[in-house]
Order: structure tokens, then C-alpha cells, then sequence
């Protein structure tokens, strides 16, 4: 089985590709257009640098080959909610081509990264009429186009999901409203292939996927022939659907589109980095500091905000371990909170220095990041910490048995977090109560 | 008669207009026309096509603008071959113009009505588009002088296009000091119009032609008249001091079918918007599916050259065909321009004659093939294609008194020394103007 998707991202811009119109959502249908993004005869496309960077950007994340100079296309095809008959993409001079993008230790290639601009949408009522909403027209996307690397859908499930993940951080995509993800699924179980068009969400993708593998293998099998055709997905009832019969991009007539120009890139692209994505990072992390493999992973998917001020606290106090310790314990208990306060994490480090310096008690410690972290004043968070700390030291005297048992297993802990989140009636996060056990446990020793 | 009543009567006779402004305002300092693939927020824009009636564009075309802002009044919107398909100004749907020299006669075209404008009209400039010798072959035709400037001279914003990358907005007008005078008004870069954003400024500073290529193919397959008018005009010139040598430039013969084909792949794109939704002509039946629908207001309103075109232009950039054509006229392009760059490097402009035959008349032109009326424009076609700038002046006239033009072309960005020539020929050459009677 061979499996290729064409992912389209909208590039976060505030205005359309080639006018200033608003990228935002609009009150009502065709209220973010103007002459240009309709099409009326006479405007021209002046493109958004803005787009240009976020192709390059995703480009390098994606290890593409960048060209020294790209342009773009004209895509020709009917349909009402083309305004101007022709769809502007990029054919043969793409921003990016030929990358690579591992999940795991599995490298998918990445055919090539365009640029484009989405069309606008068609609204059919009953069975008669349809409207045509422009505000979509002239939106920027990438398109990403991969190999036929997978070989089954939840591996492009997956692939997808880490993707994803890059791309937001890699060009500040929110991750809201209409800025969501579409996908072309490219399948075949034998030799010609068939494409579900426009499929929306990771569970879809698999879904869309499976079922299309399940009826190619059911026609092969029965000695029937698979027909390269375009189909659609149908969300409620989990199926596809023949849209229309098989098209080639010859049959699309593309010419260069003479109104942009060509662009050098060169310079601009040089001068672009990126950020890491959560996959390097994690590495990067793990052979840096010598963490294992799941605390890295784990540290940078709960929020590379975190995983950055680990690195901050271990270039303060020199102290790798308890920098692991601190963070994985009492911070990232306390990381939603912090990050919603937008405040300076130079103020945790400063305190984990002193912490380093034995100016202050551990407690201390932990009550005051609690309090910097979560805005809390210290009293209470003592009141609260005493009140933990007392559950967790009574249940601990009770059953000395499950301090021997927790050397040996890490997961005995859970016995801990049952009995506190009960006596609590859940007010404490679980890993609020594991650090505070395994200071106690500390002190116990 | 006052200028506009006097403009009303002769856009009567000699059909110039698609349409005329409806309250022009009297006290402006002078009057200007725009070819109708031109917007204009206050008259209708329809390219010479029915599929465009009733279109009323919400903004000027940058040229029209400046002129405006400085000083002049639009009067009207002239008379085209349909989007820029034709040689001869006969594929328009608002009136052919008639040729003032013989009323039997072309105007020429595309912009059959913007030379004709020039020619009947006191002290006129007119406003057009140049894709494959749509300027220079109506000003010859009509005895005036016509200026295509480099590609990305002028902004294109508000121009119709029809084929992009060749498409340049010029000015047409009996006298050359006009032309110098209005190109400063409208050229410069315009952040509406990339294309016109990599241009050096443009200086007029008087820089005068000193030698001339002519092609020695250019001087085969000429009609008699053009010809021996052509010949005369080169002594004129050694009598005005220039040089003029004879030059092999091989590669120019590829210009013309080049410009055909990526004329017609753009302008099949270009075309592609127009099916009846958002603007123009609207009143298919709703009730067909829309491709249906589509097909329906494209072959009711399209006329025969325009679904030509469209026809030629997919087939050139579809499947194999793309190869073969589309991108083989690419490089034609490249050759085309090589050429002139190399013979530029020792003359300082290429001279030929315009149009190898004079205007033909009209039952003439009803008998030819596109594929005939396509080869007339084969001296105008390089220029275009290379986007070179290039004028039509007056050289001659046949013997039944049809005005002949010769075409100089410089390398990009010198429309300087085409401009001066074209003001000391005025001095040189004795210029006829056609008898106009109302």
C-alpha cells in the first residue's frame, strides 16, 4: 500500500495574498473582497512578503532544497468560486523541493513545498442553488506534497500529527476558527491510485484512508480494475465518495504567471532561521544533557516554553539534575499557569540559584516558585503545601511498606496520588503530589 | 462646432468610439482617448466584446488616472479588435472605424480606434495597449505616430490584459511632441503594478539616433509601395547624418509565431474569468450547472477570433503540447532579445518597415485567414515579443495617397533617442494629414 498526502496550511498573514484585504473572519459572506481578489478585469496580484517568508520557513523546516529564484503559475480550471478563472500557484520553480521529515527513525519525503492562494467557497442550498462567499478568495496556503512514503494510515496519522505540531511552531500558526488544516489523501493498494480530496482532521485523514484501502483491496480482489479518479469524503457516515474522473496536472495547462515576476529568494532565505522543531529539540536536549529520550520528549510536548527554561535554569545553577528534577516536578505542576501570566521565567532561575547556593530550604524552594509561578502569595501556598504534605506524611507513616516498594518501583507512587487526590477531592495536580512525596521520601532517607 | 459636437460628428462618420463620454466637461485643458481595455470608472469598459456590456470598472487604469490629474478630460473609450484579437480592428463589436484616408479601409488594430482618433482629431493623444504590433500597425496605417515603451515602463494597473507579458500601455498621436510630452505623465513605477516596479527613470534628454540596423529579412515579401517608400526613407536618414547599415539578425523570424502562441496562452487565461458571474454580461439561464452555464454566455457572446484564440491558446499549454509550444516560444523569446542585445552593441537602433503591406480594405481582410492576417504583423511582432521599445512614424505614401510607416526600436529602456528621432523626422519628413470633411 502507498500513501501520499497534500497538506494545505494557511499562512498566518494579516492580509490576502495579493491585496490588502483582512485575513480575519469576516461578519457576512463577501464583506473581506475587493477588485482584486475578485478578479475584476484590470486588477493585477502584488504578492505578500509575509507569504514568501512563511513558505521559506516551512521549507526549512521541512529540509527542502531552496531554489535562488522561484515564481509562480497560473492553474487553469472552471469552477464558480474561481474568481479569476485561474488558480496562482507554483508549478515547476516551487519555494522548496525535495525535503525530508522523519517520524521516528522513518524518513517521509517531501516532494515539494508551493505557494498558493485558496479559491472561494460554495454554498449549496437544497438541491438547486448555490451562493459563492469570496472572503476565503485569495487567502495564502502552502501546499505540502510528500512521496508515497507511508505505508498505512495511521503512519500518516502520525505524520500528520507531528507535522502539525512543527508547522504551528514553526510560523506562529494559531491553532483556531478557519485557520484549520486541509488534506489531500493519495492512495493505492495496486497500482493506479485514487485521491480523497479535502479531508479535514487527523481522525478523518485515518478514517478516509482506511476505508479507501479496504475498498481497493475489495475491487482488486474480486478481479476488478481501480480507476484513478478525485473522491470526496463523507464525514458522518465514515466513506468515500467519486467525485470526478482522473485528472493529470498536464491537464491543467499551467503558464507562468507574468504578473509577479520572478522572485530571487536567495538572500531572503539565507537570512531566515527557524525555529527547532519539537522533534530536533527533544534530541538536541537529549544528547545535550544526557536525558533519556521520554523525559526530553516529554518535556518539550508539554510546552517548549518549558523545555526552554530548563536549559535557562541548567546555564544558571550548572546543575543538570536537579534542573531535571525542579522541572519535571513543582514547574511544569504549575506550568499552565505560569504561561498564562506571561511572566519573566528568569524569575524561577533566580530562585533555583539561590536554592543551588543553599541560601534557601527546599520547601522554601517549592513555595516559592509555587507562589511566582501561579501569582499565589506565599501564605497561602504554604497553607497549602503544609495541608498536602501533612496527608501525604500521615499516609506514608501508615503503610511504611509502600516507602521500600517505591525504591524499587517508580509506579507504586500511584497508591500515593490515589489516596491524596481522594482526600483532597482532586484539588491537587498528580504531579503536585508526586513532588511533594518524593521530597518526603528524600527526607526519609 | 465646438471641439466635442465636432468629435461627435466625426466619431459618426468614422466609427472611433465604443462610447463616447456622456457629459465630457468643456473647460479642460486638453482631451485625451483611451483604448477600451483601459478602465474607466465613468464610461463603460467592454475590450470590445459583448461579454463585458454593461461593465462599469470601480477604479481608473493608472494611465488614465495621471492624465487625468493632469489636466485632460477622457472623451471616450475607443474601438478595438475584441480582447486584442486581430490585425485589422474588424473583430470589434461596437463599430469597425474606418480608415480616414479611405473609408474602405482598416484602421488597423488592435487599436484601430485610438490611430483613428489620433489622425482626425486636432491635437489629439490617445491612450493603448501594444501586444503584437497594436500600436505601431494602426499608426502606420493611419498616418501618426504611435509609441509602444519598454515592457514595465508604464504600470499596467487597469489595463485589460491579453497577454501579460507582453502587454505595454503607449500613446498614439499626429504629433511626436505629444508623445514626449504625455509619456513622462504616465510612466514610472506604480506599487499596483510589479512589472513596472524595476524600471530606471526615465530621462528625456534629446539623445539622438546615430546608426541604424535595418534586417535584411525585413526587406523581403514588401509590397511595392511600402517598399520603395522604405528605401527613401533610409536616404532621408543619411541625409539627417545616420548611418545606416545592412544587418543579418536570423533569429527575428521566430518572433512572430512565438508571440502568437504566448499571446494566445495568456490571453486564454486572461479569458477564463469571463463567464458571465460578477460583472458584464449576466442573463444565462441559472438553472443549468455551471459549467453548462459557463459554456452557455462564453459562445453567445465571445466573438469567432476571440474563441480562437482561446481554442489555440489551451491547446498550446496542455499536455504534450505545452512542450512543444508554449515553452519552445519561451525561448524564442530569449533568442528574439539575444538578437537585438547583440546587434545593439555597435547600432543604436533596429529600423524596418512597420507594416509589410498598406491598409488593406475591408473585403480584402473578409477573405484572409488568421493565420494570413497573423503574418502581417511579422516586422511588429519582434519588438513586442522582446519588449523593446519601439515607434511608428510616418514615411511615405502609396499611390492612392494610403499613408506607410517605418518602425524604430531601441534597447530596453531608451525611449530617449526614439523620441528625438521621431520629433527631427517631423522636421525632416512633410506629413499628411487626411481631409476630413463633416
Amino acid at each position: 500500500m502507498k500513501i501520499g498526502l497534500e497538506i494545505h496550511v494557511q499562512l498566518p498573514t494579516e492580509s490576502k495574498m495579493f491585496c490588502s484585504c483582512p485575513t480575519t473572519d469576516a461578519d457576512a459572506p463577501n464583506t473581506h473582497v475587493c477588485p482584486i481578489c475578485l478578479g475584476m478585469p484590470g486588477t493585477r496580484p502584488v504578492m505578500n512578503r509575509k507569504a514568501v517568508e512563511c513558505g521559506i520557513k516551512l521549507a526549512k523546516m521541512l529540509n527542502c532544497q531552496i531554489p535562488d529564484t522561484m515564481w509562480f503559475s497560473r492553474k487553469t480550471y472552471f469552477y464558480p468560486d474561481m474568481s479569476k478563472g485561474v488558480q496562482v500557484t507554483q508549478f515547476d520553480h516551487a519555494v522548496g523541493s525535495k525535503g525530508v521529515y522523519h517520524i521516528g527513525k522513518k524518513p517521509i519525503g517531501i516532494t515539494k513545498i508551493q505557494i498558493e492562494e485558496d479559491p472561494g467557497k460554495t454554498k449549496r442550498f437544497g438541491d438547486k442553488s448555490s451562493l459563492v462567499d469570496y472572503n476565503r478568495a485569495g487567502m495564502p496556503l502552502a501546499e505540502i506534497v510528500t512521496d508515497p512514503d507511508f505505508s498505512t494510515p495511521a503512519e500518516a496519522r502520525e505524520f500528520l500529527k507531528q507535522l502539525i505540531t512543527d508547522i504551528r511552531r514553526t510560523i506562529d500558526l494559531p491553532g483556531d476558527g478557519e485557520r484549520s488544516i486541509r488534506c489531500d489523501c493519495n492512495i493505492s493498494v495496486g497500482i493506479e491510485r485514487c485521491e480523497v480530496k479535502n479531508v479535514s482532521g487527523l481522525r478523518n485523514v485515518e478514517r478516509a484512508l482506511t476505508f479507501e484501502a479496504i475498498r481497493q483491496t475489495k475491487i482488486l480482489k474480486a478481479g476488478g480494475k481501480i480507476e484513478r479518479e478525485t473522491r470526496g469524503f463523507d464525514e458522518e457516515r465514515g466513506v468515500t465518495f467519486s467525485v470526478r474522473k482522473k485528472e493529470y496536472e498536464s491537464d491543467y495547462g499551467y503558464i507562468e504567471e507574468p504578473d509577479i515576476g520572478i522572485f530571487h529568494i536567495r538572500e531572503l532565505a539565507d537570512s531566515i532561521t527557524i525555529k527547532e522543531s519539537h522533534v530536533t529539540m527533544a534530541a538536541r536536549l537529549s544528547k545535550e544533557y544526557g536525558l533519556d529520550e521520554k523525559t526530553a520528549n516529554q518535556m518539550v510536548l508539554t510546552s517548549v516554553g518549558l523545555a526552554e527554561l530548563f536549559e535557562l535554569i541548567v546555564k544558571a545553577t550548572g546543575d543538570v539534575q536537579m534542573a531535571v528534577s525542579w522541572t519535571r516536578g513543582t514547574i511544569s505542576a504549575n506550568w499552565k499557569a505560569f504561561e498564562a501570566s506571561g511572566k519573566d521565567p528568569a524569575g524561577i532561575s533566580e530562585i533555583l540559584v539561590r536554592f543551588g547556593k543553599g541560601e534557601i530550604t527546599d520547601v522554601e524552594t517549592d513555595m516559592g516558585i509555587k507562589s511566582y509561578m501561579t501569582g499565589k502569595d506565599a501564605k497561602t501556598v504554604k497553607e497549602q503545601n503544609a495541608d498536602l504534605e501533612h496527608i501525604i506524611a500521615e499516609y506514608l507513616d501508615a503503610h511504611p511498606e509502600i516507602i521500600d516498594e517505591m525504591r524499587k518501583n517508580d509506579k507504586t507512587v500511584n497508591r500515593v496520588i490515589g489516596h491524596a487526590m481522594k482526600e483532597t477531592g482532586g484539588k491537587y495536580s498528580s504531579s503536585d503530589i508526586v513532588s511533594v512525596t518524593k521530597r518526603l521520601l528524600e527526607s526519609k532517607l | 462646432m465646438t471641439d466635442i459636437s465636432r468629435i461627435s460628428a466625426l466619431n459618426e462618420k468614422y466609427s472611433i468610439f465604443a462610447r463616447m463620454a456622456d457629459d465630457p466637461k468643456t473647460d479642460s485643458e486638453f482631451l485625451f482617448s483611451a483604448e477600451d481595455n483601459l478602465t474607466s470608472k465613468d464610461i463603460e469598459t467592454r475590450c470590445g466584446s459583448r461579454i463585458l456590456d454593461g461593465h462599469r470598472p470601480v477604479f481608473d487604469a493608472y494611465v488614465i488616472e495621471k492624465m487625468k490629474a493632469y489636466g485632460g478630460e477622457l472623451i471616450g473609450k475607443t474601438n478595438m479588435d475584441e480582447f486584442g484579437a486581430g490585425s485589422f480592428c474588424t473583430n470589434s463589436s461596437f463599430g469597425v472605424p474606418k480608415n480616414p484616408f479611405d473609408m474602405e479601409r482598416s484602421c488597423g488594430g488592435a487599436a484601430g480606434g485610438s490611430a483613428c482618433a489620433a489622425a482626425v482629431i486636432e491635437d489629439h493623444i490617445s491612450l493603448a495597449a501594444s501586444t503584437n504590433g497594436s500600436i505601431c500597425c494602426p499608426a502606420s496605417f493611419c498616418g501618426v505616430f504611435g509609441l509602444a515603451p519598454t515592457y514595465g515602463r508604464i504600470s499596467k494597473f487597469g489595463l485589460v490584459d491579453c497577454s501579460n507579458s507582453i502587454d505595454k500601455v503607449g500613446l498614439i498621436s499626429s504629433d511626436p511632441k505629444r508623445i514626449a510630452e504625455f509619456l513622462p505623465v504616465i510612466s514610472g513605477k506604480d506599487a499596483r503594478d510589479p512589472t513596472s516596479c524595476a524600471q530606471p527613470p526615465l530621462e528625456l534628454k534629446g539623445r539622438k539616433i546615430k546608426t541604424v540596423a535595418v534586417p535584411k529579412d525585413a526587406l523581403s515579401n514588401l509590397s511595392k509601395d511600402v517598399a520603395s517608400c522604405f528605401d527613401s526613407s533610409l536616404d532621408a536618414l543619411k541625409g539627417m547624418g545616420i548611418e545606416v547599415d545592412t544587418v543579418e539578425m536570423p533569429s527575428l523570424k521566430y518572433a512572430q509565431p512565438a508571440c502568437t502562441v504566448i499571446a494566445a496562452a495568456e490571453a486564454s487565461t486572461n479569458l477564463a474569468s469571463y463567464v458571465g458571474m460578477r460583472y458584464g454580461q449576466q442573463d444565462g439561464d441559472l438553472s443549468l450547472k455551471f459549467d453548462d452555464y459557463f459554456t452557455s454566455v462564453r459562445t453567445e457572446y465571445f466573438g469567432e477570433e476571440v474563441k480562437k484564440r482561446i481554442i489555440l491558446g489551451t491547446f498550446v499549454r496542455m499536455g504534450e503540447a505545452r512542450e512543444r509550444y508554449y515553452m519552445k516560444s519561451l525561448k524564442a523569446r530569449h533568442l528574439v532579445i539575444s538578437c537585438y542585445k547583440k546587434v545593439f552593441e555597435d547600432h543604436d537602433a533596429v529600423l524596418t518597415p512597420t507594416m509589410p503591406i498598406i491598409s488593406p480594405r475591408f473585403d480584402e481582410i473578409s477573405m484572409m485567414t488568421s493565420a494570413g492576417s497573423d503574418q502581417a504583423g511579422r516586422l511588429t511582432a519582434p519588438p513586442d515579443l522582446a519588449g523593446m521599445p519601439h515607434i511608428s512614424v510616418p514615411c511615405g505614401y502609396s499611390g492612392n495617397g494610403m499613408p506607410i510607416g517605418m518602425q524604430m526600436v531601441t534597447d530596453h529602456w531608451n525611449e530617449d533617442p526614439l523620441l528625438t528621432f521621431a520629433n527631427d523626422w517631423g522636421s525632416v519628413f512633410d506629413i499628411k494629414r487626411p481631409e476630413v470633411t463633416l
